[in-house]
């Protein structure tokens, strides 16, 4: 048969910032290579390191290229079946289960971020399809600021990024772009062109710290002791924007009075910058209008996350840089993400949701009925999870696991059944962002690999062969393709909204939402009051403090004294991309950053083997001493190398205040994790 | 005048992504270890440890080593100073490997043949970017012609990058700045 060449246009469906625009070129049915959408007006034609490597995704020798069955958990004697046997051995299963329990509830369904296209949501209308079942609820990553947010704006919206340009002061608060949201870094370097300064606030000297004009060193878990401290002295000063603050805001006098009562001496001395710091940042701020203050997610995983973004929420305020353009303060934008049906996720059942950062808890604790069936998917659950050892303690009791994966990993290894399935070039789908505001397509390039099926397919089938077995148990609809499903996603104001009148047309490039590109500039916020609101009673009607006052991070322990942190690694995604080959011959060895003087205590040299502990566990690396680290944290990346340690054993799983309100659980204060370290 | 092209290499921007190396094994589908780009740490230098980077290819000498001690003349140097070399008459014997202080020629174990960057010499004809120049988010990479290109403040060489006067290679780069870092341990 011969194939015609063509060129696909993909969207790459990371938990990322960026969720590039792709080109792939395909010739005989095969990818000869991939590049940036030059249509795509946010990425504008470039990938990461990562995107230019997604060939040796595809065609990776490491690829599950079928349906495998492994003979008893963690044996790795992997036995490759067919899909019907798969299917026969899923399908009976969820049929034991619910003669026995008289309930579909033991089956459970824990996904996440693998990927974040709208097909991929397939597997929870698999779930929804069967009756009442048990699900996870929360998000680990992004749930305290999002809270924040709703609390004081009242809606979870951004200024179009593309509008960094415009700004005259970059505050780049707990965010790393350099490493995680490249395509940013062109928008912040015109700025600063065009004479903007960037101030980048980090407990660790990033990448992007190294390319601002300030770089502040913050204690980790403190942001809001330095954003409290810029807004009293702002305030102080005369130069808070009271036109502002007196006709948009809610609770201003109250939050003054606050202000006021706070102890300039005690916020520096909580945030770890000095008085003459704050007072020059203070001025910074003040006399550089617009101020773009971009949040990131790594700031709100603490124990006082949510309260802290509240906190820079308002510094952003009394600066009267809200609703102003190239300015404001920026976390993360679920308006594109909203324009879509999300059918999948309608259930007509009453489904059980475990919390998804306590799951190791709650699925070993849910009873009458109990869960049996663990299905895993768009996740690496045993690697990125919490509470590790509880996790695998859990597993005891579960009958059958399975995991649809395309590589083995930590989950695979713990798995019963694994589903071999495609990458987004062997599907069709749509994939919205959370940072700019372009939807794009995502055609299918190549048929897919092997016997690999996408989540639609899979939940098409195993649909099949439910009612095969026995007919009415599944009500998933089985014949329809995938062009059905996408249509039933849009609706006439989405299609308004996109300048098209049907999602096909995204053939010819991906569009712009017609969104708002200043967020919050008609000053008209989605808070009951109407306005910004300092004083939330949406927040302390769930018991949170009603205005944006300081809390404080966790304190280490007698035992452990080290703050762990592990922000986000270069070159990988989670786990995602650290098996690709590509990418493997620019990996830097992993290593933990230690203060010297933190190292010398210890009797730790430069290159030393490491061990992390704590009474949760213990990790081996090497020593990297760098005067950039704080005294009393140590960094190691999030480098998931190989598969014979894991770095979360030692995070029990504290979680964040906030949470609940947009995302149904707190997050992961995986900020608030404590250990020792020595010579190993 | 005939032109003198090379790379200007901007380290004030380049953050050390890898995505020029990577677009480059993308477009060339090279094998995971040959690396026509690649991307070093800067260390010991500016005070910042692995915060610098210089991204480097071939550095398109004008004295150029590997085409001084191939025995099969399998290399040349076209008239804009692009160092070109013909794999068919490679035969692997790894002296251009040896003796290159770039370390720049790389040996492809699959062919047991030696292959380089050759600056992308048919875009270039065709008016368009390199791979890398085309991939890079920073616009950290550009090519330059010697003969015309001038800026202030451009250096011949950097800290880890051997002598240039070895081989006179066309690398330029424009070095990093340093903003001012209150750090917890040096504050005040």
């Amino acid at each position: 048969m011969v194939l015609q060449d063509k060129i696909t246009r993909h969207v790459c469906p990371r938990n990322c910032y960026d969720t590039c625009g792709i080109l792939a070129s395909v010739r005989n049915g095969r990818i000869i290579d991939v590049q940036g959408d030059p249509k795509h007006g946010y990425t504008r034609g470039k990938l990461c390191a990562k995107g230019y490597c997604y060939i040796r995704r595809v065609y990776s020798p490491e690829r599950i290229n079928q349906p495998l069955r492994q003979l008893g958990r963690g044996t790795g004697r992997w036995q490759e079946i067919s899909w019907d046997e798969a299917l026969n051995i899923v399908c009976e299963k969820i049929l034991t289960i619910k003669d026995r329990y008289g309930s579909t509830l033991p089956i459970c369904l824990n996904k996440y971020s693998g990927n974040f296209g709208l097909m991929n949501f397939a597997l929870e209308g698999l779930f929804n399809s069967l009756g009442p079942t048990t699900q996870v609820l929360g998000s680990p990553c992004w749930s305290a600021g999002l809270d924040a947010q709703m609390f004081d704006f009242g809606a979870n919206i951004n200024s179009d990024p593309e509008q960094l340009e415009r700004s005259k002061l970059i505050i780049l608060w707990g965010v790393n772009p350099a490493w995680t949201a490249v395509h940013s870094l062109p928008y912040i370097f015109a700025a600063q062109k065009n004479g903007a300064k960037v101030i980048t606030i980090d407990p660790y000297f990033s990448e992007t710290a190294k390319k601002g004009d300030w770089y502040i060193q913050i204690k980790p878990g403190q942001d809001g002791s330095l954003a409290l401290a810029l807004a009293k002295i702002i305030l102080e000063n005369g130069e808070a924007d009271i036109g502002f603050l007196e006709k948009h805001t809610s609770g201003w006098n109250l939050f003054k009075e606050y202000l006021g009562s706070l102890h300039l001496e005690e916020l520096s001395e909580n945030c770890g910058v000095q008085k003459h710091v704050l007072m020059e940042l203070a001025d910074l701020i003040s006399s550089s209008p617009p101020v773009f203050i971009w949040a990131g997610f790594g700031m709100q995983r603490y124990v006082n996350g949510g309260q802290n973004v509240r906190a820079i929420d308002a510094l952003g305020a009394i600066t009267g840089n809200i609703g102003r353009s190239g300015g404001g303060v920026h976390y993360a934008s679920l308006s594109t993400w909203k324009l879509f049906n999300y059918n999948f996720l309608n259930s007509s059942y009453k489904n059980r949701f475990l919390n998804i950062n306590n799951f190791a808890h709650e699925i070993s604790g849910a009873q009458s009925p109990p869960v049996k069936m663990l299905w895993i998917a768009n996740r690496n659950l045993f690697r990125q999870d919490a509470d590790q050892k509880e996790l695998v303690r859990a597993l005891k009791d579960i009958e059958l696991v399975i995991t649809i994966d395309q590589f083995h990993n930590e989950t695979t290894y713990y798995s019963d059944i694994i589903l071999p399935t495609t990458t987004f070039f062997e599907e069709m789908d749509i994939v919205p962002g959370y940072w700019h505001h372009w939807i794009a397509l995502n055609e299918q390039a190549i048929s897919p690999i092997a016997e690999a099926r996408s989540d639609l397919e899979i939940a098409k089938s195993v649909s099949g062969k439910l009612n095969n077995l026995r007919a009415g148990t599944c009500s998933f609809p089985e014949e329809m393709d995938e062009k059905y499903f996408l249509d039933r996603e849009f609706s006439p104001e989405t299609y308004d909204i996109l300048g098209i009148d049907h999602w096909s047309l995204l053939e010819n490039g991906p569009v712009k939402a017609d969104i708002p590109t200043v967020s919050w500039e008609n000053k008209k916020f989605n808070t009951p009051s109407g306005k910004f609101e300092f004083y939330s009673e949406t927040a302390e009607n769930i018991r949170l403090p009603a205005l944006p006052i300081l809390k404080q991070p966790s304190r280490c322990g007698e035992k452990y004294q080290l703050r762990l942190l592990n922000p986000h690694s270069q070159h990988c995604i989670n786990s995602q991309f650290r098996n690709i080959d590509w990418l493997q011959t620019i990996k830097q060895e992993s290593r933990i950053y230690i203060h010297p003087i933190t190292a010398n205590m210890k009797n730790i040299k430069n290159g030393d083997s490491v061990k992390i502990f704590n009474d949760n566990g213990e990790f081996f690396i090497k020593a990297y001493l760098a005067e950039a680290t704080p005294k009393d944290t140590i960094i190691v990346l999030q480098e998931p190398g190989d598969m014979t340690q894991n770095l979360n054993k030692l995070f029990q799983g504290v979680t964040t205040d906030m949470g609940n309100k947009c995302t149904g659980n707190p997050g992961l204060a995986i900020g608030e994790n404590f250990v020792d370290i020595s010579i190993s | 005048m005939a032109k003198k092209m090379g790379f200007l290499v901007n380290v004030d921007r380049c953050f050390g992504c890898h995505t020029c190396e990577m677009a480059c094994k993308n477009v060339y589908q090279l094998e995971p270890e040959v690396r026509w780009r690649k991307v070093y740490e800067i260390k010991e230098e500016y005070n910042l440890p692995e915060r610098s980077f210089m991204s480097l290819a071939c550095n398109h000498c004008e004295d150029p080593e590997c085409k001084r001690v191939c025995p099969v003349k399998a290399y040349s140097i076209r008239e804009d100073g692009i160092v070109l070399q013909d794999q068919s008459r490679c035969i692997g014997c790894k002296m251009c490997i040896m003796a290159c202080p770039y370390e720049v020629p790389q040996f492809n174990t699959k062919l047991k043949k030696v292959e380089k960057c050759h600056m992308c010499f048919e875009r270039l004809d065709k008016g368009q970017e390199t791979v890398c120049v085309a991939a890079c988010p920073a616009e950290a990479i550009s090519t330059i012609d010697l003969e015309e290109y001038y800026q202030n403040g451009i250096l011949d060489s950097l800290p880890g990058f051997p002598d240039p006067d070895i081989t006179k290679p066309t690398t330029r780069f424009i070095k990093p700045r340093t903003g001012i870092q209150v750090r917890r341990d040096n504050n005040g």
